[in-house]
């Protein structure tokens, strides 16, 4: 059988509708499987204006008997064999007659009851009770109600198109729209029903009357168009995949159009240039090669742009934009970014933690400090000139009107000033990496100026009590810890975290409203929880990631190059065999008292071996953790296994002897000690 | 097709859908939603369609008549109908149809655009309507204003007249519109706009406006208490058109912005209150 539903609504966001339709497909597989009848086939489809479902099943559900219990036989059998009063309650609360009444025997004793056959649903009542139920539970980034009725969702809901097997499926939706056997074409083009029996047959005639409704195919004309159009230019557009998403579900009926602009405005810097295009009018830019054409790529809802007109106005609109760009670039750059500086004071960053005045002081003293950490002798004037500019271009037009330009503008500004070039790039690179896909700063100045920004706003939030919950997370807290993790990874970067929290708290000083030793604890919480995540992301185990996380994340790299180091080993025959040994040291040390090791104390040679094998371990290995090359150190201290398993065989460590029995203890306990730092081996799963 | 005979088709279109026709409003707003005929008429239960045009004031989007695009002064026509009717999105689609636009050579797109104005309290879910990519129209569902959830919900097209009208007669700058046959808006406004802009920009008294404010917000706080609350209304409309003209004199920091606007909000929500629920005399 074969089920065809389509909501329409007025146009919704991109976003609602590739969630909607995330959300349809799930929910409806859940609840066609728990209803019995499992999809053999379940597609879900959007457009703007639609949300469309095609379900394949088997049919209905089977006819199920099952056996109704009634009073114990005792209770409801007088001994003469009639019925008491009890069985013939039940048997007219079941609207049976009695003599139906049969006796069973449970595992609780003797019962009366019945075989009752329960009906199968059909897939058409199936369908109506859960297909309203799954409209209503949508959920929405922002929902609204219209007209006079209180029901929520994405847009106002205009119809219902209900197909099973090409009749009419009886719906009525939570607001109360009832299902139709017909749907509508393109709102421009052709406003006529449509009446498809099949669903290869919805998408054809969709088709006819104007809509594309799978947005796979959209995506394929839409990109076959742009490089049938651009292949003669010799040009491609500038990769854009959110861009693209947006104008894919933004559409009906996608049309491709490219216009041009004049010539003149390519002095505009590249970043303005884009981002005045796609944020100011979803088209995307083109070049050739790296180059910036003078070109756009326009996608329209339409058939066709025959008369020209959709280019033109994209060009017109375009152009006034541009102009207006240029404009805030020429008046932009009459006020040095100094004096603009000047003015943060009157700028709130955030009412408790002061104006970006006070922020801009707090990231000279930080960047003062990462700088003597992780950079170079020199360096230091550029990155301290880099801090106390860096928020200057707030207070620029081409800011205020792009918010998204914020730290490339000012990069541009200061380069146009004539400032060196490690400055200009650093304040240019200091928001980076703005999303998952973004890239870390290049410059090590940046990549400083871009740390003590965002751990700057993270102890500062978490200071004042902000708490990152489920979905809310108003400060960007999670995508702020995820830049930091990810700039610590590609430079490198060995520091104490832990000090940077202290540095950038002391620095804070009264300002932060909660004790600074909460505040950190929360802080180095809340990374080890990002950081985990974000390893788990890189494709580590999970266990090798709880291992590697156990001795801390002081030294963020350095969790990394422990997690790298378990991850290569894994897969070496002495690593499962060394997991075990340690969880059976971590096992008799459980609730013991160990003293530590004296050598005079040691009586056989299996537990002399061992120190001595230690020792050698550790001296080699204490240098190598200082490095960082765990993988290194890890297969030295493989070269354990051999003492240990002696050990364990030769050796009565629970000696009767007090003191002996603690200084065998002591051994061990060494030895879990030197393991701590490179992983927690006990949280290692092993088959 | 003229600037005056695109505002007759339209009064004519919506005149005939049974619109009242408004007079503009005559105390400065920022834009049309503000005048009493869109605040008071979407709040409580009855049913209401109104439109109008409405001088709208920006002091800060000024250019001393030389941006072909951004003027300090610019004419809204705006459509309130309450509740908001199911086929809402069609009758705004034909009175572009009316205009004689032929939708089928253009590229009409409703580009999500959640609009609220902190100001009055209220927000609403929409679009921006584009043609051919310009932004011609706000389209809200009012969802709240003065604080208060509206039930039923209305309906407001505001469209932008001079963006409207160079889109119809193919102009890049404004300047070069016709407002009559004989009336270039350049002849109509140019004069307007460099001098306020400069009285915009330079010499507004910000000390006077500043006076101005407190002055209509006491006066405001104390008609409301006689529940005169059309006059205390307007006295709202001018706190906030002085406020604009503040921060057009760049004297308004950030943090001060955020309570100035919130100042004007309480006093508006208290009118949207009383206007729901009456109380008796204070």
């Amino acid at each position: 059988m074969e089920c065809l539903l389509e909501i329409m609504t007025e146009e919704m966001p991109a976003s609602h509708v590739t969630s909607a339709m995330d959300q349809m497909k799930e929910r409806m597989g859940k609840e066609l499987a728990a209803a019995g009848i499992p999809s053999v086939r379940l597609d879900v489809f959007g457009t703007s204006r639609r949300l469309a479902v095609a379900v394949e099943i088997t049919a209905g559900q089977e006819d199920a008997e099952e056996w109704v219990t009634g009073p114990p036989k005792s209770v409801g059998l007088r001994p003469d064999g009639s019925y008491s009063p009890a069985a013939l309650g039940f048997a007219r609360s079941q609207g049976i007659a009695p003599e139906i009444l049969e006796v069973t025997t449970t595992a609780r004793g003797e019962y009366l009851g019945f075989k009752r056959v329960r009906k199968g649903r059909s897939a058409a009542e199936i369908l109506q009770d859960i297909v309203p139920r799954i409209v209503g539970s949508l959920a929405f980034p922002k929902t609204m109600r219209w007209a006079g009725g209180s029901f929520r969702f994405s847009r106002p809901i205009h119809g219902l198109l209900g197909l099973l097997d090409g009749q009419r499926l009886p719906i009525r939706l939570p607001e109360g729209t009832e299902s139709k056997p017909f749907t509508t074409g393109h709102r421009i083009f052709d406003r006529r029903r449509v009446t498809p029996k099949t669903i290869a047959e919805y998408f054809d005639l969709l088709k006819e009357h104007g809509v594309i409704v799978d947005p796979d195919e959209r995506r394929k004309m839409i990109l076959n168009q742009i490089e049938e159009q651009l292949s003669p230019l010799d040009a491609k557009i500038h990769p854009d995949p959110e861009l693209l998403e947006k104008l894919v579900y933004g559409v009906e009926y996608p049309c491709v159009v490219i216009g041009g602009f004049p010539e003149a405005f390519l002095k505009l810097p590249l970043d303005v240039l884009s981002t005045a295009m796609r944020e100011g009018q979803n088209v995307f830019s083109v070049v050739r090669g790296r180059k910036q054409l003078p070109h756009f790529v326009a996608v329209a809802d339409a058939l066709k742009d025959g008369k020209n007109l959709i280019r033109k106005g994209n060009e017109r609109v375009l152009k006034a934009r541009l102009e207006d760009a240029r404009f805030f670039w020429e008046q932009d750059r009459k006020v040095p970014l100094v004096r603009r500086a000047a003015e943060l004071k009157n700028v709130v960053y955030q009412e408790k933690l002061g104006s970006y005045e006070d922020k801009v002081q707090r990231l000279k003293k930080i960047v003062a400090y990462l700088w003597d950490k992780v950079g170079p002798a020199s360096g230091r004037d550029h990155v301290l000139e880099a801090a106390a500019l860096c928020k200057a271009d707030l207070l620029t037009e081409m800011v205020k009107e792009f918010p998204s330009l914020q730290g490339r503008m000012g990069g541009l500004y200061a380069r146009n000033e004539g400032r060196p070039g490690p400055v200009a790039q650093a304040v240019f690179e200091h928001y980076q990496p703005v999303g998952p896909d973004d890239e870390s700063p290049a410059s090590l100045p940046g990549a400083v100026l871009s740390l003590a920004d965002k751990v700057d706003a993270l102890v500062g939030a978490v200071g004042i009590g902000v708490q990152v919950t489920g979905s809310s997370d108003p400060y960007g807290l999670r995508r702020n810890a995820h830049g930091v993790c990810r700039i610590i990874l590609d430079k490198k970067f060995r520091f104490s975290f832990g000090r940077l929290i202290d540095k950038v708290l002391s620095v804070y000083g009264d300002r932060i409203t909660l004790d600074p030793r909460e505040v950190k604890a929360r802080c180095l919480e809340f990374f080890s929880g990002r950081l985990r995540h974000l390893f788990e992301l890189m494709g580590f185990r999970y266990d090798l990631v709880n291992a590697a996380l156990a001795p801390g994340i002081d030294g963020i790299y350095d969790a990394y190059l422990r997690v790298k180091a378990l991850d290569g080993l894994r897969s070496g025959s002495q690593f499962e065999p060394f997991i075990l040994m340690v969880k059976r040291i971590n096992n008799i040390l459980r609730d013991q008292i160990a003293a530590k090791p004296n050598p005079d104390l040691f009586s056989e040679k299996e537990e002399r071996d061992l120190h001595a094998a230690f020792l050698a371990v550790l001296n080699n290995v204490l240098p190598m953790i200082a490095k960082g090359d765990y993988a290194r150190a890890q297969n030295i201290i493989f070269k354990l296994q051999p003492c240990l398993t002696a050990f364990f065989d030769k050796v009565l460590i629970m000696d009767e002897d007090k003191k002996i029995r603690r200084n065998r203890l002591g051994l061990l306990k060494s030895i879990r000690d030197l393991l701590e730092k490179v992983a927690d081996y006990t949280l290692i799963v092993v088959d | 097709m003229s600037l005056q005979n695109l505002i007759l088709n339209l009064h004519h279109y919506w005149a005939d859908r049974g619109c009242y026709l408004a007079p503009s409003y005559d105390v400065e707003v920022g834009a049309g939603t503000m005048t009493p005929d869109t605040f008071f008429r979407v709040l409580g239960p009855r049913p209401w369609k109104v439109a109008y045009v409405q001088p709208s004031r920006r002091p800060t989007d000024g250019r001393y008549g030389e941006n072909p695009n951004r003027v300090q002064k610019h004419h809204q026509y705006q459509v309130i109908i309450k509740p908001s009717p199911m086929d809402i999105q069609q009758l705004y689609i034909d009175s572009l149809v009316a205009l004689g636009i032929r939708l089928e050579d253009h590229d009409l797109r409703f580009d999500e655009d959640n609009w609220e104005s902190p100001t009055i309290g209220a927000w609403g879910v929409g679009w921006q309507v584009l043609l051919d990519g310009l932004e011609i129209t706000q389209f809200t569902y009012f969802q709240q204003a003065g604080g208060i959830d509206l039930s039923p919900v209305s309906a407001e097209i505001t469209y932008g007249l001079e963006r409207l009208e160079m889109f119809l007669e193919e102009k890049d700058d404004i300047y070069d519109l016709d407002w009559s046959n004989d009336v270039s808006y350049r002849d109509l406004r140019m004069d307007e706009e460099k001098q306020f802009s400069e009285y915009n920009f330079e010499r507004a008294d910000t000390a006077q406006l500043r006076q101005a404010f407190d002055a209509a917000e006491r006066e405001a706080a104390a008609l409301i208490a006689r529940n005169l609350l059309l006059p205390a209304y307007d006295m709202c409309l001018k706190c906030s058109h002085n406020f604009n003209l503040l921060d057009a004199r760049r004297a308004v920091s950030v943090t001060e912005r955020v309570k100035m606007i919130a100042r004007i909000r309480a006093l508006v929500t208290d009118i949207a209150g009383r206007t729901v629920a009456p109380r008796g005399d204070a």
